[in-house]
């Protein structure tokens, strides 16, 4: 049992010894690094600006008769200004508008200055602005396609942080830095998925896993020969020793 | 090599277990059927999106002026009802802290959503064949759903799964559904990540400690490897080595 134990464990682990080290350095990195920092919260304040009701001289009277089809209206501020954000229907291109509340002045598509203007009044670092584009198609894999299409900051700082608004709406829809994406990439290993990046019930990772299960029990039975075995022989022996000596 | 070897062996002794856990649990995420292991099972996934009659709604500024301070108002439909959402207070995610008010949308008057409407809100939302049996109104920690930072009910349905749907009780969003299915599953990811005090979360202390010494064993059981590989004691031919080399091991 012994010697069987571990010849396999040597040869199980010949062939999974690296993805055993891939699991445990990709583990150890999504471990050690605190998720809510991942998640870039870090990245952007948390102003809760008031909406001003007294600043709201465009009525929904006026509203609806600019625009008959809404599925959905909010009042929240844009950079200060009270605002309408609409969603209108399907049929509508484009679906979603934002308006000034003050003056039922049309904000919408955002143009660079305000995208920018957004990012910054977001940004809780000291980096400056190093890189502005507008994505329409393709989007990056750290930005989901629905947000598109969306304007990307880039900031000249520590983690290299890109802040995503949405061009349609002004919205906030991405905060991503360098530890996001390395996470991404070990999250990629760890799970063994070399295309999508999202796929964790994929054949090869259950192979692996499997004997990678065996190589693992086999190794515990390693333990028990070598250690635990070994122990109980000794406290036996040192107890018929005792029992001898009396 | 003696001390890469004494490592390996001690080291195993401490995450031997926890490492077949990894394993098995990990094994089982690769096989689960991720709806029902997400609590879905019963989940009513149609959306409708109403289109608003806007003649019928208060104006929003007489809404957010008679109330205290908002960072939003939103429209929501609730039941094909139209009601404001007014968010006090926001939170970065939707199960973050926030603070609502919910306002008729064509009467202005302040809504609390009482056991009736939470009952109905969840049915809306099941597509299983149980009544529901129970309602209570759960103050965070919720241990379905971890994160969740504002009070929720729990509404139970008697069905072959015990589908339980949680409702938040402020705003009405349905957080989400949690069955046997979800509970065997949030079984493994708390052996997966060794949360055993329920915080949704793989940043914990345990955890970090295992994670230390199961990448000492990986590194020493490589480095081993690496060491047999060119001392050629993996070759099947070379038995008699393996046989003296056995013994010095042991």
């Amino acid at each position: 049992m012994h010697k069987t134990a571990r010849k396999l464990h040597q040869w199980l682990m010949l062939f999974l010894g690296l993805q055993f080290a891939i699991w445990s350095v990709t583990g150890a990195y999504m471990v050690y690094m605190d998720i809510d920092f991942i998640h870039g919260d870090d990245l952007v304040t948390d102003p809760q600006a008031k909406v001003q009701p007294a600043q709201m001289h465009y009525s929904l009277q006026q509203l609806t008769h600019a625009y008959p089809k809404i599925n959905n209206i909010s009042v929240d501020t844009l950079l200060g200004e009270t605002v309408y954000r609409l969603t209108l229907a399907e049929s509508e291109s484009p679906n979603k508008v934002v308006i000034s509340a003050q003056s039922g002045q049309v904000l919408t598509p955002l143009s660079e200055l305000t995208a920018v203007s957004i990012a910054q009044s977001f940004y809780t670092g000291n980096g400056e602005v190093a890189e502005v584009t507008l994505i329409t198609d393709n989007p990056p894999f750290e930005l989901n396609p629905r947000h598109l299409p969306a304007w990307r900051i880039n900031f000249d700082d520590f983690g290299a942080p890109s802040l995503y608004v949405s061009a349609q709406t002004g919205i906030l829809v991405g905060k991503r830095h360098e530890f996001w994406r390395w996470f991404d990439w070990m999250f990629r290993f760890h799970i063994m998925d070399y295309s999508s990046g999202e796929d964790i019930d994929n054949a090869l990772l259950f192979w692996v896993a499997l004997l990678a299960s065996f190589g693992a029990l086999t190794g515990m039975v390693l333990v028990y020969f070598r250690v635990f075995k070994g122990l109980f022989m000794r406290r036996k022996k040192s107890r018929a020793q005792g029992v001898g000596v009396a | 090599m003696r001390w890469i070897r004494k490592w390996h062996k001690w080291v195993s002794v401490i995450v031997g277990i926890q490492v077949v856990l990894w394993l098995v649990s990990g094994l089982y995420f690769n096989l689960m059927d991720h709806t029902k292991a997400a609590g879905l099972t019963y989940f009513s996934q149609s959306k409708v999106s109403n289109p608003l009659d806007a003649t019928m709604w208060v104006e929003p500024k007489a809404v957010l002026e008679q109330h205290r301070d908002s960072v939003a108002l939103d429209t929501v439909f609730l039941l094909g009802k139209p009601f404001y959402l007014l968010s006090h207070q926001q939170g970065l995610y939707a199960h973050s802290y926030h603070q609502y008010t919910l306002v008729d949308g064509y009467s202005g008057e302040v809504v609390t959503l009482d056991a009736k409407w939470i009952s109905k809100l969840a049915q809306a939302s099941y597509t299983g064949g149980g009544k529901v049996a129970k309602l209570t109104l759960l103050t965070p920690p919720i241990s379905a759903f971890p994160k969740q930072q504002n009070p929720t009910w729990q509404v139970n349905f008697a069905d072959d799964i015990g589908t339980e749907v949680y409702v938040e009780a402020q705003s009405g969003r349905i957080v989400g559904h949690s069955d046997e299915h979800k509970k065997l599953a949030d079984i493994f990811f708390m052996l997966h990540f060794m949360d055993y005090n329920n915080q949704g979360s793989f940043n914990n202390v345990p955890m970090m400690l295992m994670a230390f010494f199961s990448l000492w064993l990986t590194m020493t059981g490589c480095y081993w490897c690496i060491d047999l590989l060119r001392k050629g004691k993996l070759s099947r031919k070379r038995r008699n080595r393996l046989k003296t080399s056995a013994i010095k091991w042991s």
